[in-house]
């Protein structure tokens, strides 16, 4: 979970050492902790100081950490001979090693030879069955042939051993919304829901899964997630806030045939009135000029 | 140092003479043969001065603090990391290699 502060230092680095000044192994650092994809500027500013052979000793015992980050950022900028130089000095200062082997099989699937890292991955299984890292680029290879069914049949016996893994299951939900199985995709929203309860953008993904399957009852549970979302990021979610007054809108069109009590129950005017306020107020700070878009959509949402 | 840390000591030199007197108080009680009940009122003056002190000292040096609300403006969740285990190579990009030259 990446949080605001981090964000912010994230994109003031990259700004900073974009533009010629220092701090490239910081920015290098962030970008490995916070787990993100930035491959093309991984791939420049690594391979800089790793051409420079004072910066590369300066670095000392993480000079393999930076080797092993640069060669899968040029794996994916489809630099395949970067990367091969990569694995190339990592294979001579630690022979038969299960991480570099890892590297190799993640070579063969970047240049699209997905038989023989199928082939690498099970040798690697044979001897270490129960590698999470392994099992996990098997569905890649899968998800990468586009066969989503198969990726999803191995995830799920991944997902049998090792229960805990929320970026499997996040992936697993990811697989089938990309099939439309949206009751299996919620499935696996509430067990990530269930898990980590603080993050809020598990309850804002099961909440739009909710209102993408539709039916009265799912959405007045996704206005609760909406909701839900809100408290857990402090009123800055945009797309937590709009979701309340699209549910609103649908729920008020659904409940048109039911009689008052229900109407009355179901409808919660105050939190519609408010999401639709501080939607505006948003609009206003950060895009003024689409304010008079939004306060007419909004306008005919309520109708 | 500066202010924060020089009040502190300060603070811990009143209060270490208080717990003094107090004890001296008590041996004088013992010798005069009366109850301790409670210790003379400048020793609670001093207690109360060195309280104050300690506590701004406490709040003041060691600089500033950080929000542990989760919703707060700093600590908000605003993406999450990038599944790189499941990443894939075949996306559009690969068409477009950047010019990376490796000299080792």
């Amino acid at each position: 979970m990446v949080t605001k502060t981090e964000e912010t230092q994230l994109n003031q680095l990259e700004i900073q050492v974009e533009n010629g000044g220092g701090g490239a192994w910081e920015y290098l650092s962030l970008v490995r902790k916070l787990k993100l994809r930035r491959s093309e500027n991984v791939l420049k500013h690594g391979s800089s100081i790793l051409n420079d052979p004072r910066k590369r000793s300066a670095l000392g015992p993480d000079e393999w950490t930076l080797y092993e980050q640069v060669a899968i950022a040029a794996m994916d900028c489809q630099c395949v001979d970067v990367a091969q130089k990569c694995i190339k000095v990592l294979q001579k200062n630690f022979p038969g090693s299960k991480r570099v082997g890892r590297l190799e099989g993640l070579l063969l699937e970047s240049k699209g030879l997905w038989g023989e890292a199928e082939e690498a991955y099970s040798s690697l299984l044979e001897d270490n069955p129960l590698d999470q890292a392994i099992h996990k680029r098997r569905v890649a290879i899968s998800k990468a042939l586009g066969k989503p069914s198969v990726a999803i049949e191995l995830l799920n016996k991944y997902l049998e051993l090792f229960m805990a893994d929320h970026d499997a299951w996040r992936e697993l939900a990811e697989l089938y919304l990309s099939l439309q199985m949206y009751k299996q995709a919620a499935f696996c929203y509430e067990e990530l829901i269930l898990s980590q309860p603080i993050v809020p953008l598990y309850h804002l993904a099961y909440a739009d899964v909710l209102y993408t399957i539709g039916g009265i009852e799912n959405l007045i549970s996704a206005r609760k997630y909406y909701a839900a979302t809100i408290d857990l990021t402090g009123g800055k979610n945009t797309r937590a806030l709009l979701g309340i007054c699209l549910c609103a809108s649908a729920i008020a069109q659904l409940s048109k045939g039911r009689n008052k009590e229900d109407k009355d129950a179901t409808a919660a005017p105050e939190l519609n009135f408010l999401a639709a306020a501080a939607v505006e107020k948003e609009y206003r700070q950060k895009a003024p000029a689409k304010v008079q878009l939004i306060s007419s959509v909004l306008r005919s949402l309520k109708i | 140092m500066n202010l924060g840390f020089v009040v502190g000591v300060f603070g811990v030199l009143i209060l270490s003479h208080a717990a003094y007197s107090t004890i001296q108080y008590r041996g004088l009680l013992k010798i005069m043969e009366e109850e301790f009940s409670r210790p003379p009122m400048n020793v609670i003056l001093e207690l109360i001065i060195g309280l104050a002190l300690c506590m701004w000292a406490a709040l003041t040096f060691p600089g500033k603090f950080l929000s542990i609300h989760p919703d707060s403006d700093e600590n908000r969740a605003v993406s999450l990391p990038d599944s790189s285990e499941f990443m894939i190579f075949n996306h559009r990009g690969r068409l477009f290699p950047p010019e990376i030259d490796m000299k080792f």
